[in-house]
């Protein structure tokens, strides 16, 4: 089995997406051997088919997966890694072996799965808002502090220390509603959630419970091309307002509790079970990560914890009405991981009905391990927690205005769904909406870019190609890089225009990406215009003879390689 | 589990309102209580059996939920007093609430927001001096994985 070359990989493409769409006629009983090979073609992508993310989650990875039929018992698969340019790769670099599996009992696994089963996915996310202080009290927080020094009786839980709400979570929680479409509650409060863990002092969570502030509402994003492309619409079911709980660090015979960030303030996002495949779920988290960053409201780093997401996964026959047992998954910190764990626990559940087992799928809270790849029991569920829920007492009603919700509308920036479509009715490709939609400095680059009057196409294959290289290679941002936005448009105008060719063009670029400056200032400080006069060009030509008449002779008796050395010359 | 319309209720949605079982055990023990109890049941004249009533409560289980051990002796002594103060908050039900409107917080001033400043808590010692167990930088707590 051989990788793929880079040029090959578009067209093989294509060949992996129409082998698994013919999945289901390919499956009848008589074609057996189809199935059983393309079972392996499934398995092989349930466990690598990934959404990898850089460190800093800004651009998706992309595995394209390729699988080419050679016979009809056996399915070659090739797998080649395109990544786009400004991104790291965190895993699996190497090229994943073909599945080896027994092939009965996984052929039973994918007939019965693919049939007859639908998977239903649900996810709950916990954003930490970036507000300065903490929810309750004024304690500042500051992620990575010294443990326990962002404290103060409030938090800790003192005796008759009473909480007064942040202002600034409201109007994050309003600009959220408002993003994801959400009817917003006008009269709201604060319940308290009993539980007793040391990581909360207070020995209650200060959370909202029948009535949360934002309900209904709904999030729309664009699969990337690569996993089948497509729009999608999923459904909210509530926001609400909470406290996040200290940090514990288990030890053996113990634990020890930082208390940093406990108070910080948390809003969770309840999803309608509207997915139904792990990549649906992971493209669900990266835009509910696109738009707090556009909103400002948290930096939605899920390596330091700001954005948590605890999925459910139930599968059911298709046609049934009821959802089947559901399993919920923890320890989820990356968007791969979620693609991952997911469709591990689909295959899982799938294999567990394919054996007659349907009923060892019980309501569990699994751990999703990264080295293993696989998820693990975590806790079984005995029964619903009784958290005795009641209203705090010591924080007042929440009362928005529509005034205030009307104001707070008004200021919401572009939102990543209205950038796609914006950018899309401009003729851009998808693949280049995604890139330029993905991060809102990029995109916001890119319109300055485009408002100096430069070509959309242009415009858009620079800051993707070399710029997007350039910020790769020295660890920028946008932001961050020297080149300004008119000064990239006043580049494509001057190649557009003949001023500077292509190739000298990219050479300022660089220096404009290091050093700043301007395109006019540079072509003068290196004498860098194209010269388009015809008659200035003969002129040039006749000197280079006339001072090089040994080599002239030798060309004109033959020796046309010198044609290099005069083109060298005149330039 | 039934909800009773007072919102004070939900204090106690542990306890199952039952309208068939009624308390009339109150004068005997109401001695133990603070006065204040003891003065909101004659002032306010409330009859128990007018009422509707709530189940007495499973106190185990209650001192469980609240991380309380009590001896057997204790939840003798602790049940006709728990008694109590259900049967006092299951006297609410019979407030007539027809002409009010209804209201999710008993207060409606409503907010009292803060600006989003930060302010140091000065007097850390005092804090970290109340942990019973500390060891820089962190709150030293009892074993707690694996143990549910």
């Amino acid at each position: 089995m051989s990788v793929s070359s880079k040029s090959s990989s578009k067209l093989l493409k294509k060949s992996a997406s129409e082998s698994l769409l013919s999945r289901e006629e390919a499956l009848s009983p008589q074609i057996s051997s189809w199935s059983t090979s393309l079972f392996e073609c499934q398995s092989f992508i349930l466990s690598h088919f990934s959404l990898l993310c850089s460190d800093k989650e800004r651009v998706f990875h992309v595995y394209d997966f390729i699988s080419e039929v050679k016979n009809h018992r056996n399915v070659a698969l090739y797998c080649s890694m395109k990544s786009s340019q400004t991104q790291t790769a965190t895993q699996e670099k190497q090229q994943p072996p073909k599945v080896k599996v027994p092939q009965h009992a996984l052929k039973r696994t994918v007939d019965k799965f693919t049939r007859d089963y639908e998977a239903i996915i649900g996810i709950e996310t916990h954003i930490q808002l970036s507000t300065l202080t903490k929810a309750f009290c004024s304690c500042p927080y500051n992620y990575g502090s010294q443990p326990n020094t962002s404290i103060c009786p409030i938090c800790m839980g003192l005796p008759g220390a009473l909480p007064v709400l942040n202002s600034k979570v409201i109007e994050f929680v309003v600009k959220l509603g408002l993003a994801h479409n959400c009817k917003l509650s006008l009269n709201s409060k604060f319940d308290r959630k009993q539980y007793f863990y040391p990581d909360l002092p207070k020995g209650y969570q200060i959370s909202q419970f029948d009535i949360p502030i934002a309900t209904g509402g709904y999030i729309d994003l664009d699969i990337p091309l690569e996993f089948g492309g497509g729009h999608r619409k999923f459904g909210i079911t509530r926001v609400h307002m909470e406290e996040d709980a200290g940090k514990l660090l288990h030890s053996g015979n113990g634990a020890q509790v930082d208390l940093n960030r406990a108070g910080v303030p948390l809003l969770e996002i309840v999803s309608e079970p509207d997915m139904r495949t792990g990549i649906e779920a992971a493209e669900y988290a990266a835009e509910l990560q696109r738009v707090v960053r556009y909103l400002g409201i948290s930096n939605g780093n899920m390596q330091e914890g700001s954005l948590r997401c605890d999925v459910n996964v139930s599968i059911r026959p298709i046609g049934q009405p009821e959802f089947g047992t559901k399993v919920e998954i923890k320890n989820l910190n990356s968007f791969s991981s979620i693609n991952r764990a997911i469709d591990f626990e689909i295959s899982r559940q799938a294999q567990l009905h394919s054996q007659g087992q349907g009923d060892h799928i019980v309501q569990e809270t699994r751990l999703w391990e990264e080295g293993a790849q696989k998820t693990i029991m975590m806790r079984k569920k005995e029964g619903l927690s009784d958290y005795r829920y009641f209203p705090e007492p010591d924080l007042p009603e929440v009362i928005l205005t529509q005034e205030y919700v009307d104001s707070v509308h008004n200021s919401l920036p572009e939102l990543p769904e209205m950038k796609r479509r914006r950018y899309e009715n401009m003729g851009l490709s998808m693949q280049d909406v995604l890139f330029l939609a993905n991060d809102m400095n990029v995109a916001e680059y890119f319109d300055a870019t485009l408002s100096s009057g430069a070509d959309l196409k242009l415009a858009a294959n620079w800051i993707m190609g070399d710029i997007a290289a350039y910020m790769k290679n020295e660890k920028l941002s946008i932001n961050e890089i020297k080149l300004t936005p008119k000064e990239l448009g006043e580049l494509i105008a001057s190649i557009k225009g003949g001023t500077i060719s292509g190739k000298i063009g990219k050479e300022i670029l660089f220096e404009l990406l290091a050093k700043g400056g301007t395109v006019k200032g540079l072509i003068e400080e290196k004498d860098l215009v194209q010269i388009n006069d015809p008659v200035e060009i003969g002129k040039m030509i006749d000197k280079v003879i006339s001072e090089n008449p040994k080599q002239f002779e030798q060309y004109r008796g033959g020796k046309t390689k010198l044609q290099g050395f005069f083109a060298g010359q005149v330039r | 589990m039934a909800m009773g319309s007072s919102r004070a209720l939900l204090i106690l949605s542990n306890f199952k309102f039952k309208p068939t079982v009624s308390f009339s055990s109150s004068s005997s023990s109401s001695k133990s209580f603070p006065s204040f109890i003891r003065n909101n049941f004659r002032t306010r004249n409330f009859s128990a059996e007018t009422s509707s009533s709530l189940q007495p409560p499973d106190l185990p289980r209650l001192a469980e939920t609240a991380r309380i051990s009590l001896a057997p002796n204790e939840v003798e002594e602790f049940a006709p007093k728990i008694r109590q103060v259900v049967g006092w908050f299951g006297q609410l039900q019979a407030v007539d609430l027809d002409n009010v409107e209804p209201a999710i917080r008993a207060d409606t001033e409503g907010d009292n927001l803060r600006e989003d400043v930060p302010e140091t808590f000065e007097n850390k010692e005092a804090l970290i001096a109340s942990v019973p167990s500390y060891k820089e930088p962190y709150i030293k707590v009892p074993k707690v994985l694996n143990k549910e």
